[in-house]
């Protein structure tokens, strides 16, 4: 009797967990989109007999199932705590710094030589066509790596940096060592792979210096604050209870009238290169440079005839507003988005007295995106 | 359908057992035969017809074989049936592996078929030929019952992936189950136990190989490699014998008992003892229908070790259409011979630690033939694990070996009967407090696996989408 009354102890708790979340799951209602994911999620698939068997529909339809399974987000979490609790020190390919930072894996293995030495190709070849000056910024895992769980394997940037160095002579901007100094200063985002506006003024310091050009004061002291919620990218990928990150930038990038033109669409001109609309959003780093455009154009007052001309990643968007007081125009030109010859382009770019190229991108993002063909 | 999946759980779960459960003693069977169609067509929509045909092709040979018992005819009608079950595995499983092998060797080029693999084909057809074979030698009577002898067949918990389940196992109850209470109960646990196994254990370990696996070879050190290869060791452990446990469970739940088929293999002493604890159904099959009929041991001894190398070169190439197997098989093959010869003796006399690390070894390595299907990978990677790449130890292996220190640690405690034992030992005892530490565990550990599990599943499709990467 006793052994009797166990067993249907045991059949009820198990069947009723069973039971409860296939009801909870019928009666909820489907969601479009997944604001922790950033996606759309899957909707539910359309029955026919054609979809059953020749176009996995029921492939589908368990997508469809798991993507709006009851309280999804929080199984999720509960996953994420197990792997915690296991002393995972990584989670979708993030690892899980000291200090609350969040700094995402680039393995040694993922990046081959051969890859390295065609993009250091391709980079001379834009050098020597354009006198560019090259600034490679490297990525947290290579400057905070007292912040690193023991041991984690990282690609090795410095190496990579000497051998761009090599290649490209006096036209190579050091700014590995400047963030190195100010390793404990707060030059990476904690839940964001992207450098912060103190990590870009480090970088515009080395440029000022390497350039000759007379440095503006970009101090934490002359910084405003934006918003100090954001929650970026690397967070998105661990899902973790955490602070937000805070964003600043330099009001003094504003003190001359600006007019900025995104993708030649004269319509959308404004007079700054912010973008505070996007605060309110998940991806708050957008606020720089209106996120990612194929060609941004900011035209100053500065009546001084300089032009710069940048190809680049997004680390530049919170670096190239440091740069508006010493141009009269700055073009900004993003590889990734940009359809059309891109020689070609800068050729019309250019005034007849010539002018500055830049090239600016985190590491990875250059061995990974870096194009240029004539 | 697989189990570890949400359709499963939380859609056909519920709703069939809710039926199967409702309905009258004499309905079951058409419940379970309908459920295990939907099922198997769930995944397979289009070749659940194949596995109808081979159902309905043994019902008829198993006639047959009974009106002709006595007769000579009757060897042709088994053999009819033999050829028709090989046939349809060799057709989908092998053409298209001899086609490759002719074209490779001769430089030819056959079209391939490039059909995919039935799921189940190969766990359905050696259970048919199990019971037309077990008809022709008497040793079980014929089922007349079309429905009955199709749920023995497409029966779902076993369909998929095993056990291999004989017919004379299950025979009785087809007809004649009670279930009990207690069957329900031990069912479901076992059940939660074998999901945890799966997607806690397997899936979570299975990650480190699969990165592994991922790497260059001619740079890995030794620690990673060995890493790597404990980890699929343990994930193919976990994996198979945890679908194992949730087949077993299910049939609990069914009213039927299927056959064990792991019994803590990892703590063998011997290859010749590992074989008897892994995938226990296949091996007694081959013992059975192949050994046994071949002379097995009873024809002097080097009739026996060809007998032994024929048994392994199959049971190598059943596990999939690729010379790798072959060479997993052989390897065991010459392993279990020389156990024959002189190294079981050898080993009886040896304390029983060093049996079970040699066994270890025997089938780690084999994993390497059986994980990685190229000969490339595969002497690349022995190379890297015997540290011919001049690497011992590096910073990425050391890394892995921290993160993954834990999950190995609950993998090793959970590959020996540890936690059997202390549960056994409270359930026996005397004392209050131990009996209430037992029911409490006993109730609760599988529901809290059933969770964990869940929350696995859900987030194996965690895919967060950065547009904002850049």
């Amino acid at each position: 009797m006793d052994e009797k009354r166990s067993a249907l102890f045991t059949i009820i708790i198990i069947a009723s967990v069973i039971v409860v979340f296939t009801a909870a799951d019928l009666i909820q209602g489907d969601r479009l989109f997944s604001e922790t994911e950033n996606r759309v999620l899957a909707s539910k698939p359309r029955f026919t007999l054609d979809a059953l068997l020749w176009e996995d529909y029921t492939q589908k339809y368990e997508t469809y199932l798991t993507d709006q399974f009851v309280s999804r987000d929080k199984w999720i979490t509960i996953k994420t705590y197990m792997d915690l609790a296991l002393q995972e020190k990584e989670i979708n390919g993030v690892y899980l710094g000291s200090d609350g930072y969040l700094i995402e894996r680039h393995l040694p293995s993922d990046y081959s030589g051969v890859q390295v030495n065609k993009k250091i190709a391709l980079l001379e070849k834009l050098v020597r066509d354009w006198d560019a000056t090259v600034m490679l910024v490297p990525t947290a895992d290579n400057i905070l790596t007292d912040k690193l769980p023991g041991y984690a394997p990282y690609f090795d940037e410095k190496r990579f940096l000497d051998q761009v160095a090599q290649h490209v002579g006096k036209h190579y901007v050091d700014v590995y060592s400047i963030l190195q100094e100010h390793a404990q200063e707060e030059i990476y985002y904690r839940t964001d792979h992207h450098w912060t506006s103190l990590g870009a003024a480090c970088g515009y310091s080395a440029w000022a210096e390497h350039t000759g050009h007379e440095a503006q004061d970009y101090g934490a002291e002359n910084m405003e604050l934006v918003a100090e919620d954001f929650l970026g990218t690397l967070h998105s990928k661990v899902n973790l209870n955490m602070a937000g990150d805070r964003i600043y930038y330099f009001p003094k990038t504003l003190e001359q009238p600006l007019k900025v033109t995104y993708d030649l669409a004269e319509e959308t001109q404004t007079d700054t290169c912010y973008a505070p609309l996007h605060l309110d959003t998940k991806n708050k780093y957008g606020f720089f440079l209106d996120d990612n455009h194929a060609l941004v154009e900011i035209e100053t007052e500065y009546r001084n005839g300089e032009v710069l001309f940048v190809i680049k990643d997004s680390y530049a968007n919170c670096f190239v507003p440091l740069l508006i007081p010493h141009y009269e125009k700055i073009y900004v030109l993003d590889p990734r988005h940009f359809r059309g010859r891109l020689y070609e382009f800068m050729e019309n770019c250019k005034p007849r007295k010539g002018m500055d190229v830049l090239v600016l991108y985190n590491c990875i993002h250059f061995l990974e995106d870096f194009a240029y063909v004539e | 359908m697989v189990f570890s999946s949400v359709v499963f759980l939380f859609r056909f779960f519920p709703l069939f057992f809710l039926l199967y459960y409702l309905v009258p003693e004499r309905m079951k069977n058409l419940v379970l035969f309908l459920g295990s169609l939907i099922f198997y067509a769930w995944g397979e929509p289009v070749y659940v017809v194949l596995m109808l045909f081979s159902t309905v092709v043994d019902y008829v040979h198993g006639r047959l074989l009974e009106r002709l018992r006595g007769k000579r005819a009757a060897r042709l009608v088994l053999l009819s049936s033999v050829i028709i079950n090989l046939g349809l595995l060799c057709f989908f499983k092998y053409a298209d592996f001899l086609i490759q092998s002719v074209n490779g060797v001769l430089g030819t080029s056959f079209p391939l078929f490039e059909l995919g693999l039935p799921i189940g084909i190969s766990f359905y057809t050696f259970q048919t030929m199990s019971y037309t074979i077990d008809v022709y030698r008497g040793q079980t009577k014929v089922q007349k019952n079309l429905l009955d002898f199709g749920v023995y067949v497409a029966m779902f918990p076993q369909l998929i992936a095993g056990p291999i389940v004989k017919y004379r196992d299950v025979e009785e109850r087809l007809h004649n189950r009670r279930i009990t209470l207690v069957d329900v109960s031990q069912g479901l646990q076992r059940f939660c136990v074998g999901l945890a196994k799966k997607v806690l254990l397997a899936n979570n370990i299975g990650e480190l190989w699969a990165f592994v696996s991922k790497m260059r070879f001619q740079e890995m050190s030794m620690l990673t490699a060995w890493l790597g290869i404990v980890a699929f060791s343990f994930q193919i452990y976990f994996d198979f014998s945890g679908y194992s446990d949730m087949a077993i469970g299910l049939g609990r739940m069914l009213g039927f008992v299927f056959p064990e088929n792991f019994n803590y293999p990892y703590i063998s002493a011997s290859v010749t003892e590992f074989w008897r604890r892994w995938h226990i159904s296949l091996g007694s099959w081959f013992r059975e229908y192949v050994y046994f009929p071949l002379g097995g041991s009873r024809r002097g001894r080097p009739r026996q070790l060809l007998n032994i190398l024929i048994v392994w070169m199959l049971t190598g190439i059943w596990h999939g259409a690729g010379w790798n197997f072959l060479l997993w098989g052989l390897w065991f093959a010459f392993a279990l011979t020389l156990e024959k010869l002189f190294l079981g003796k050898l080993l009886s006399w040896l304390p029983k630690g060093i049996g079970i690390v040699y066994t270890l070894l025997v089938a780690v390595a084999g994993w390497v033939l059986f994980a990685l299907e190229t000969p490339a990978g595969i002497l690349g990677y022995i190379r890297a694990l015997t540290g011919m790449t001049g690497s011992v130890m590096d910073r990425q292996g050391i890394y892995l070996g921290r993160q993954y220190l834990v999950l190995f640690l609950i993998g090793v405690i959970a590959s020996t009967p540890l936690s059997q034992r202390i549960a056994k030992y409270l359930k026996n005892s005397r004392t209050g407090f131990q009996m209430a530490l037992y029911r409490f565990g006993e109730k609760f550990i599988p529901v809290a696996m059933l969770l964990l599990s869940v929350a696995g599943i859900v987030d194996a499709s965690y895919n967060p989408f950065l547009y904002f990467r850049f």
